[in-house]
């Protein structure tokens, strides 16, 4: 459902944003086990809506726009609004319909289940 | 007595200095990753901090560290943030890549004014720390009526 949704979204010409915000690559965890892939990335102060999954053709683009509630006179600014982007490979092998994330403290966590004829198998061997 | 109380203005002097150089340097530091670029420990978390009158406001950009994994002690206008960021790798997981590993982190400010430590409200959503921090009495704009 989540990826359906941004799928649909993505068929549209992109948006420019008025305003060109700074793109940062955000810092990625990738793990593995048999069942699936695991993306862990840092996306701080980007809310759950503003976050874009798009897979197509073997290219998964994950992008997150972070917009600071900023008040008062600034006495000094480590960091600001910007875009979190990066592109990945995405194996052949990964189910693309059961791709799901979940956002919590700032990372995301992306779960790219493999398909499965791609899960390893144990073959019985039958006596003839 | 105000041989200390120069060496502090000093030291914030030399504190907003760094903070404008990190900034300056900013744009060039796309990627996050410790050991690329110009982010060292000395600048982990980044921070905001605004002036609102009547509060100064701080913002830190933490994620992944857990609210009871994060410190924050504060003494007059010294403000220090500290904690760790713990491995999240679930078992049974092969890792191919990490590239913000487990880590302590401690960093350390002086606020340009004194603030009521005990009003002090800390928040951690999103990879967010935002803090108010109400200045004391003495460092708070007033009106002067003139008689």
């Amino acid at each position: 459902m989540f990826m359906n949704e941004n799928q649909a979204v993505s068929q549209d010409q992109p948006t420019e944003p008025v305003r060109q915000l700074p793109v940062i690559t955000p810092a990625v965890d990738i793990l593995e086990n048999e069942r699936e892939i695991l993306l862990h990335a840092d996306l701080p102060g980007v809310l759950k809506d503003d976050i874009n999954i798009h897979i197509d053709n073997g290219k998964m683009t994950l992008s997150g726009r972070r917009r600071l509630q900023m008040t008062g006179a600034t006495a000094w600014r480590e960091f600001a609004d910007a875009e979190f982007r990066r592109i990945f490979a995405v194996p052949q092998n990964i189910d693309v319909g059961q791709v799901h994330a979940d956002l919590k403290e700032g990372v995301l966590r992306l779960h790219l289940p493999k398909s499965e004829s791609a899960k390893p198998r144990r073959i019985e061997i039958t006596a003839g | 007595m105000t041989r200390w109380q120069d060496m502090h203005s000093i030291l914030g002097a030399m504190d907003l200095f760094r903070n404008q150089m990190n900034s300056l340097f900013y744009q060039f530091d796309r990627t996050y990753s410790l050991g690329h670029g110009w982010e060292t420990s000395e600048t982990y978390p980044r921070t905001n901090l605004s002036d609102t009158g009547d509060n100064l406001e701080l913002i830190a950009e933490l994620s992944g560290v857990n609210r009871e994994d994060l410190k924050v002690k504060l003494q007059g206008n010294y403000l220090e943030i500290s904690g760790s960021r713990k491995a999240d790798i679930p078992e049974g997981y092969t890792v191919h890549r990490i590239e913000q590993p487990a880590a302590a982190f401690s960093r350390s400010f002086t606020l340009p004014y004194e603030v009521n430590a005990a009003k002090v409200t800390a928040t951690l959503k999103e990879g967010l720390l935002t803090m108010t921090l109400p200045k004391s009495e003495a460092a708070k704009p007033r009106q002067i009526s003139i008689q």
